[in-house]
């Protein structure tokens, strides 16, 4: 019952346009934290960001690797996916210099595993920043 | 930069905790309880799992 009086309050809610809802959803993609920042949650917005950002600066200090789809293993090219979530973040690394990563370096792994998280709370930061908007979330 | 298990597992911790809180709850409370239990759990397990292993070759 509680159920259905949100779901109908969120119906009689001003939805936003659908290119209202890809250009958020796109720009919480390219910088973490913007998508919360556009809409008006700007402590949420700052706190996901320096997360995030720091998260992906540790894995590059530690030298993880970007990966690619160019290889037959699944799990490299999920590592990939997984890595292109950070948005605007990777190709900002390689125009800074970055070649990738070292995988013969001895925190490699563990820097890949901070890449590839950075990537995946993007994620999860996209999926808050549409829910804000379609206002299932305060 | 070459950081040691233990650190890199508690940064690792400490900003996922962070993510998770900030998203998972809507008051500061709920969320610096939530963050600090999930931080609490990602150590928590970490280590179990370590001294489970530790006798593994």
């Amino acid at each position: 019952m509680a159920n259905k009086v949100a779901q109908e309050a969120i119906s009689e809610r001003a939805q936003p346009k659908p290119g209202r809802l890809i250009w958020l959803c796109a720009a919480a993609w390219m910088v973490p934290g913007l998508g919360h920042l556009l809409l008006g949650k700007k402590w949420r917005a700052l706190i996901l960001f320096s997360a995030i950002v720091i998260m992906f600066l540790m894995g590059i200090a530690m030298q993880g690797e970007f990966f690619s789809t160019g290889t037959e293993s699944y799990l490299q090219t999920l590592g990939y996916f997984g890595e292109m979530c950070v948005g605007l973040a990777m190709p900002a690394a390689r125009f800074f210099g970055y070649a990738g990563g070292n995988p013969l370096f001895v925190s490699a792994d563990y820097g890949s595993a901070y890449l590839i998280a950075a990537g995946m709370l993007n994620a999860l930061a996209v999926l808050d920043t549409y829910d804000i908007a379609v206002g299932r979330k305060p | 930069m070459v950081v040691a298990h233990f650190p890199a597992m508690l940064l690792f911790s400490f900003l996922v905790s962070v993510v998770f809180g900030v998203l998972a709850k809507n008051t500061p409370r709920e969320r610096i309880i939530y963050g600090a239990w999930v931080f609490a759990a990602f150590v928590g397990v970490a280590l179990v799992l370590g001294w489970i292993m530790y006798p593994v070759p």
